[in-house]
């Protein structure tokens, strides 16, 4: 599953530590699901959203939707 | 309490760990020891507890599970094979295994009962891992009940 947390951390001008802090995981969990090594929970999903102020879909992209450009 | 400081503290215990172990076998009372060591783990945890820095979160848990899992798996066979092993060296010994004696009680030679040290060692371990497994099979019902598995709804007849 690819995501664009990346996009929207830069953004929003957020380090990996800032965003793990403000989430209340670990920075290398961030960097994990960035580089799509670990798929979050959907709870965790959900408040990468919420934080962003964005939708699920909006950031996470499942099979045929990670292919868009 | 910052990591460093808990990592710090992690072999403090250790080094007490150590002392209490040597003073044990010194005063010949094992209870020392086995107290010390399982004080010692609950001091730890519950100090980890206070670490400022966030060390777990749930893909560090879900990590800790299938090591877990996987070691457990693993550890078992190898063990298992070994106390195997043991068993088998032990009885093919003259004072190993016999089948049982039928005669009155106290008529039998006193080699043809005693079962040899490690033998009876390695079957020991033979018996904690099997108890093992129902401990496992017992925290997998806990674990199922708890997380929902056998919760009806009214779909279901």
């Amino acid at each position: 599953m690819k995501n664009r947390i990346k996009v929207y951390r830069a953004m929003h001008d957020l380090t990996q530590e800032g965003l793990a802090n403000e989430l209340g995981v670990t920075r290398q969990t961030i960097l994990a699901i960035e580089k799509g090594k670990y798929d979050p929970s959907l709870e965790l999903a959900f408040k990468i959203a919420r934080f962003f102020g964005v939708t699920i879909e909006e950031i996470f992209l499942y099979g045929d939707t990670a292919e868009r450009p | 309490m910052k990591r460093n400081t808990f990592y710090l503290l992690v072999g403090i215990v250790a080094l007490i760990e150590v002392g209490i172990f040597w003073l044990s076998v010194e005063t010949e009372r094992p209870i020392l020891i086995q107290v010390a060591f399982v004080l010692g783990v609950i001091l730890l945890y519950a100090v980890r507890r206070t670490v400022e820095e966030r060390m777990e979160d749930e893909r560090t848990a879900m990590i800790t599970q299938k090591a877990a899992l996987r070691t457990l798996e693993t550890f078992w066979v190898a063990f298992f094979a070994i106390s195997l092993g043991s068993a088998v060296v032990a009885f093919s010994r003259p004072l190993g295994l016999r089948p049982p004696h039928l005669g009155p009680p106290g008529t039998a030679p006193p080699d043809m009962l005693e079962l040899p040290f490690i033998g009876g060692f390695a079957l020991f371990q033979m018996a904690l891992l099997c108890l093992m497994i129902f401990l496992y099979v017992g925290f997998r019902v806990y674990y199922a009940r708890k997380y929902g598995d056998w919760d009806t709804d009214e779909e279901q007849d």
